[in-house]
C-alpha cells in the first residue's frame, strides 16, 4: 500500500469510525467516547452561544390567558433567566409552606413562604437552609439565624451562619409586567464570619405572597432575582 | 393523572413564555424603567458589601523546577491543599517538565522529566533525566516571622539536580497601582543550599559528597549525602505588581559546573537572574526571564485544584418526595390490598425501572413485604453512591404502595451486594427540606451489610441475558524512551461484554491501531525475564485482541467477594486469576489475596501463548487512614519470578480526584532491575465530570514510570475487587452524603 495513500485511507476509516463512536447495553460508555461526546456538546454550546437571542417584552395580555402561578426567576451573576412552574406544593413538621418551582430543564427552586431555602440544578447548589418563617405570613418572619448548607465542589455540605436582622422599609408600590401592586418591603441583613449579604422582599400580606425578591443563594451562585408574574 | 396533565399545560405555557434556562443566556436586563427599579436599587446597595465567598488565596508562581519559588531558586511558600500543578521551563538548552501535587498542607511532591541538549558526555549527545522531589514546611508564616520550608530537590541516586535547601519566605502588602487595583505583594526569600544549589560561591562545606556520575544507576535514596559538601546562600525577590504582572530578580548558588564546565551545555556569566510573569488565566500563568547573564528562559505553569472544578457538577433536579396523606385523609392508599394482586409486583417493577432508567440507575432486583421493600440496583451514571441511592429511594416512594415504610436499598457491582442502606419512608417525607437536610437524613440512616440476594426477590425479568457493546478510539502511551519522551498509538476499540447472570461477565476488546509510534519504541537488555521491557515487540501489530476473558463474581459470605476470571487480560499476559477480598461494610481495613497463573502472550496478540508462564500472587492489606489518604501493600511474587512488596500510598478526594505514588522493592538486585534500581511512580486521576460537570463515573488518569523495567512487575487483571467495593461502603458513603437529596 502506498505511503501517502494508506495514511489517508487510515485517517478517513479512522475519522469515520470516531464519528460514529457510539455505545449500547448497560455497561457504561467507555471513557473516550463520553470525553468525545461532551467536547462535541461543548462546541455545539459554544456555537449556538454566539447567536444572540432577542427576549421577547414579556406583556400582560400574554399574561393573562394562563392559569396557575408562574415565577420569573434571574441569576444575576450568570445574566441567565427563566420562567418557572410550580411543580408542587408542600407541608411539612418546620414553619412555613414549602412550594418547588421548576424550570422546563429541570432546575428547581425551592421556597419556605416566599424565603429561598434550596436549589437544584444550577451547579455550587443551596442544598437546605435554615430560615426565620411563621404561620402563612410572606417573607422571613422575624431577625435572627439564617443558615445556608452549600454544596462545595468536594461533594460536601458546607455550612454558612448568619445573623440576620429584618428591617421593615415601609410601604411601597412595585410595578411587575404592567400591574402594580402594594407591598411592604421588608430588608434582611445578614452577617457572617464569611461576609454580609442583604436580602429584600416585596410582601403582600393580604395576598399572602411574595411579588418580588433578591436573595442570596450561596457563594457560587450568588444573587438572584424572583418575581410573580401570575397569582392563580 | 391530573397531576400529569396539569404539568404537562404548565410546561407548555412556560415554552409559550419564553423558554426555559436551558435556552439561557437570554439578557435578563429589565425592559420598562419602572418594572424592576426596587430590585435595581436593592442591587446598588449591596454592591459594595463583602459578600461571603469560595475564593481561595493567590497561589504561589512556581520556579524552573515546578516548585514554589523565584526563578531558578525555591521559595518557602507551600501551595493551596491539593493543588496539582504542570511546570515547562526553557533555557540554555535545558527543558524541564515538572508535575507537583500538594499532598498535605504541609507537603509538597515533583515529579521532573528533564533534557539537556549538547551535553555529549558517555555517549548522549541530549542527556534526558527523570527525578523525584519533596518538600515540607517546617514553620508557617505569621504576621512577624517568615514561612520556613525543607527542601530535598532529586533526591532519589545522584540526580543531575540533586540539591537541599533550608529557605524562609516573607510576604509584605505594597500599595495598589491605581484606584481599582488591588494591593500588591511583595515576597522576600532567602535560603542556603547543598549540593547543586552549594556550587556557586559556597561559604563552608560539612563532610562529603560525591561528584555526579551520570552512569550511576540512580534510583535509591541518596540519604548519606543530603545536606553535605559545600553550602551557599540564595536569595531574591517578587513583587507582584497586580492580579496581572510580577517581576522576579534572584541571586542563584546553582554554579552549574557541568553544563558550563565539563561540557558546554551554555555559557554562565552572572548569578543574577530576573524576569517577568504574567497571569494569563486564573490557570496559567507564562514567564520570560534572562538567566545568567547570558540566556532567555521561558516558563508556563499550569495550576488545577481538585476543589475548583472547571464547571461546576449540574444533576437536573430531582421530583420531589411527595408525603403520603395520612391514613384519615385517604385510607385506601394504607391498604395491603395490593398483596393480593398477582399482578403486583410484574407492575411495581416496571413502574421502577421508568423512573430509574433516565438516571442511568438498573433495577437488578426488588423484594416486596407488606411493609418492607429490598430494592438491589447498579449505578452507571454518577460519581458518587449518595447520588444514586438518594435517587432511588425517590424512585421507591414515588412507586411503591403506601404500605411499604421501610426501604432497603442495595447498589449492586458485578451482581455483588456491596452495601444496604436502610432508611425509613416517613424519615424522606419528613426531611427533605429539614435545615440540614443531608445530615439529618444520615442520622436516621442504617448502614450496613447487603446479604445475599434474598430468594423471595423478584430479578428485573429484562435484565440477563444482558449485552453491552462500544465502539470508541483508544489511546494508549509510553513514556520516558530514550529517544522519545512520549509515544502513543492511537485507534479504534470495539467491545461487547455479555453478562448471563448476575455475577458473570464475558467482554472482550478488540483494537484497531490507527496511527501512532509506540512500535519505535525501545526493547531494552535486561538480567530478568523480560516480562515488561519487550513491549516494543507487541506494539509492531495493528489488528489486536486487546482483552477477552470471561469473570466470576460471587460472595461466599457475609464481608467476603470473590472473583475468577479466565482468558487475555490485557496486551502481554493472560491465563487464570483468582482473587478474595475481605471488607467488612464499615471498616477501613480490607485485606485480600490473589492467585495468578499468568502465561505470557503471543507478541500478535491474537489467541496464542509464548513459552513463559508463572504462578503469581499477592497478599494485599488496604487501609483508609481517615483524611482522605489511603494505604495499600502487596506481598508476594511478581512476574519476573521476583519477591517482594509493593507500598502504594493515594490522597483521594470526596469529589474523585485522586494523587498518589507507589514503589516495589524485591528481591530483583539493583543490578538485575537496571536503571532505577527498583520500579517506582506516580499515579493520578480526576473524575470526568470534573471537567464536564455532567456526571459520568468515568476518571482521566494514568500511571507514570521513570523507567518500565521487569522488576516488580504485576499482571493487569481487569475487575479487581477493592476499587469497585470500597466505593459502597461506609466511609465513602458517609464522606460523599451531601448528594443524597441531589
Amino acid at each position: 500500500m502506498g505511503g501517502v495513500l494508506g495514511m489517508i485511507r487510515r485517517i478517513l476509516i479512522g475519522a469515520t469510525l470516531l464519528l460514529s463512536a457510539c455505545s449500547s447495553g448497560t455497561e457504561e460508555a467507555p471513557l473516550q467516547l463520553q470525553v468525545f461526546n461532551s467536547t462535541r456538546d461543548l462546541i455545539r454550546a459554544r456555537i449556538s452561544s454566539g447567536q444572540e437571542v432577542e427576549r421577547p417584552p414579556l406583556r400582560r395580555s400574554d399574561l393573562d390567558p394562563l392559569e396557575g402561578s408562574y415565577l420569573e426567576a434571574s441569576i444575576e451573576r450568570r445574566d441567565i433567566l427563566a420562567y418557572l412552574f410550580v411543580n408542587v406544593d408542600l407541608d411539612d413538621d418546620y414553619p412555613g409552606r414549602l412550594r418547588v418551582w421548576r424550570t422546563d430543564d429541570n432546575v428547581t427552586l425551592t421556597m419556605r413562604n416566599g424565603v429561598l431555602v434550596s436549589t437544584r440544578g444550577l451547579g455550587d447548589d443551596l442544598l437546605s437552609s435554615r430560615v426565620q418563617v411563621s404561620g402563612t405570613r410572606p417573607g422571613p418572619s422575624s431577625g435572627g439565624e439564617h443558615v445556608q448548607y452549600i454544596r462545595t465542589a468536594e461533594y460536601d455540605s458546607l455550612q454558612m451562619s448568619f445573623a440576620c436582622e429584618l428591617v421593615d422599609l415601609g410601604p411601597e408600590t412595585i410595578v411587575i409586567v404592567e400591574r402594580k401592586h402594594a407591598t411592604r418591603h421588608l430588608q434582611q441583613r445578614c452577617t457572617g464570619p464569611s461576609g454580609e449579604f442583604v436580602n429584600d422582599y416585596w410582601a403582600d400580606s393580604g395576598a399572602g405572597l411574595i411579588w418580588q425578591s433578591r436573595q442570596w443563594a450561596g457563594p457560587g451562585i450568588g444573587y438572584m432575582r424572583f418575581r410573580r408574574l401570575t397569582n392563580q | 393523572m391530573k397531576a400529569r396533565k396539569a404539568r404537562t399545560t404548565a410546561r407548555r405555557v412556560a415554552r409559550r413564555l419564553g423558554v426555559a434556562l436551558a435556552a439561557a443566556l437570554l439578557p435578563a436586563t429589565m425592559t420598562a424603567a419602572q418594572e424592576g427599579a426596587g430590585l435595581d436599587a436593592a442591587a446598588r446597595t449591596t454592591a459594595n458589601l463583602p459578600e461571603p465567598s469560595f475564593k481561595p488565596l493567590p497561589t504561589p508562581s512556581l520556579n524552573f523546577y515546578g516548585s514554589p519559588g523565584l526563578i531558578d531558586m525555591p521559595s518557602a511558600e507551600m501551595m493551596p491543599d491539593g493543588q496539582f500543578t504542570t511546570t515547562l521551563s526553557y533555557f540554555g538548552g535545558q527543558g524541564r517538565y515538572t508535575l507537583t501535587f500538594q499532598a498535605l498542607p504541609w507537603l509538597s511532591a515533583s515529579f521532573r522529566y528533564n533534557s539537556i541538549r549538547n551535553w555529549n558526555l558517555g555517549g548522549f549527545p541530549t542527556y534526558y533525566d527523570r527525578g523525584f522531589d519533596v518538600r515540607f514546611r517546617l514553620l508557617e508564616e505569621t504576621r512577624n516571622r517568615p514561612e520556613i520550608t525543607l527542601g530535598l530537590q532529586d533526591f532519589a541516586g545522584t540526580g543531575i539536580y540533586a540539591g537541599e535547601y533550608i529557605v524562609a519566605t516573607k510576604n509584605f502588602e505594597t500599595p495598589a497601582l491605581g484606584t481599582s487595583r488591588l494591593p500588591g505583594r511583595l515576597k522576600l526569600t532567602a535560603g542556603i543550599g547543598w549540593g547543586r544549589l552549594g556550587s556557586y560561591n559556597s561559604i563552608a562545606s560539612y563532610g562529603t559528597r560525591p561528584a555526579f556520575n551520570p552512569g550511576n544507576t540512580g534510583g535509591q535514596l541518596s540519604y548519606d549525602q543530603w545536606f553535605r559538601g559545600p553550602f551557599a546562600f540564595f536569595g531574591g525577590v517578587e513583587w507582584q505588581a497586580n492580579e496581572d504582572w510580577a517581576f522576579k530578580l534572584e541571586y542563584s548558588s546553582d554554579d552549574y559546573v557541568v553544563e558550563t564546565q565539563t561540557t558546554s551545555v551554555f555559557q554562565k556569566k552572572s548569578p543574577v537572574n530576573f524576569g517577568v510573569e504574567y497571569q494569563a488565566t486564573k490557570r496559567t500563568r507564562l514567564g520570560a526571564y534572562y538567566m545568567y547573564g547570558s540566556e532567555f528562559g521561558l516558563s508556563a505553569q499550569f495550576q488545577l485544584n481538585p476543589s475548583q472544578p472547571t464547571t461546576p457538577m449540574r444533576l437536573a433536579a430531582p421530583q420531589p418526595i411527595r408525603p403520603r396523606p395520612s391514613f384519615d385523609a385517604a385510607p385506601e392508599i394504607w391498604t395491603l390490598a395490593w398483596t393480593d394482586s398477582v399482578n403486583a409486583p410484574a407492575q411495581l417493577n416496571q413502574n421502577l425501572v421508568a423512573l430509574m432508567e433516565p438516571d442511568g440507575l438498573i433495577l437488578h432486583s426488588l423484594k416486596l413485604e407488606p411493609h418492607a421493600a429490598e430494592l438491589r440496583f447498579s449505578n452507571t451514571r454518577f460519581n458518587t453512591y449518595p447520588v444514586a441511592i438518594g435517587r432511588v429511594a425517590r424512585a421507591m416512594a414515588r412507586a411503591l404502595p403506601g404500605s411499604i415504610e421501610t426501604f432497603r436499598i442495595v447498589p449492586v457491582e458485578r451482581g455483588m451486594g456491596l452495601s444496604a442502606v436502610t432508611i425509613r419512608r416517613s424519615d424522606l417525607e419528613a426531611l427533605e427540606f429539614a435545615p440540614d437536610a443531608s445530615d439529618a437524613i444520615l442520622s436516621v440512616a442504617g448502614i450496613g451489610n447487603a446479604g445475599a440476594t434474598p430468594e423471595s426477590a423478584r430479578l428485573n425479568p429484562d435484565l440477563y441475558p444482558d449485552f453491552s457493546w462500544s465502539l470508541a478510539p483508544y489511546f494508549s502511551p509510553a513514556y520516558f524512551d530514550p529517544k522519545n519522551p512520549v509515544l502513543i498509538d492511537v485507534g479504534v476499540a470495539a467491545n461487547a461484554t455479555y453478562k448471563p447472570a448476575p455475577g458473570w461477565v464475558i467482554s472482550g476488546t478488540l483494537r484497531q491501531r490507527l496511527a501512532g509510534n509506540l512500535e519505535d519504541g525501545r526493547v531494552s537488555p535486561s538480567l530478568l525475564p523480560p516480562v515488561r521491557t519487550d513491549q516494543a515487540l507487541y506494539a509492531q501489530y495493528s489488528t489486536t485482541i486487546n482483552q477477552l476473558y470471561a469473570a466470576r463474581y460471587w460472595q461466599p459470605r457475609d464481608d467476603l467477594y470473590a472473583r475468577a476470571s479466565v482468558g487475555y487480560f490485557e496486551y502481554g499476559y493472560g491465563g487464570l486469576s483468582t482473587e478474595l477480598l475481605w471488607k467488612p461494610v464499615n471498616s477501613r481495613l480490607g485485606l485480600g489475596v490473589e492467585v495468578n497463573y499468568a502465561m505470557k502472550r503471543d507478541y500478535d496478540q491474537m489467541l496464542g501463548f509464548q513459552d513463559y508462564r508463572i504462578v503469581t500472587g499477592h497478599a494485599s492489606a488496604y487501609m483508609d487512614f481517615d483524611n482522605g489518604i489511603y494505604g495499600q501493600v502487596d506481598v508476594g511474587r511478581y512476574l519476573a519470578g521476583d519477591y517482594g512488596a509493593t507500598f502504594t500510598l493515594d490522597r483521594v478526594f470526596d469529589n474523585g480526584w485522586s494523587v498518589g505514588g507507589f514503589f516495589t522493592v524485591t528481591t530483583a538486585s539493583a543490578q538485575e532491575f537496571g536503571e532505577g534500581s527498583f520500579d517506582k511512580g506516580i499515579r493520578f486521576s480526576i473524575p470526568l465530570s470534573w471537567f464536564t460537570g455532567q456526571p459520568s463515573r468515568k476518571s482521566l488518569g494514568t500511571t507514570i514510570r521513570p523507567i518500565q523495567r521487569d522488576g516488580g512487575a504485576r499482571m493487569h487483571v481487569p475487575g479487581r475487587l477493592y476499587g469497585q467495593v470500597r466505593d459502597a461502603h461506609a466511609k465513602a458513603l458517609k464522606d460523599q452524603w451531601a448528594g443524597f437529596w441531589e
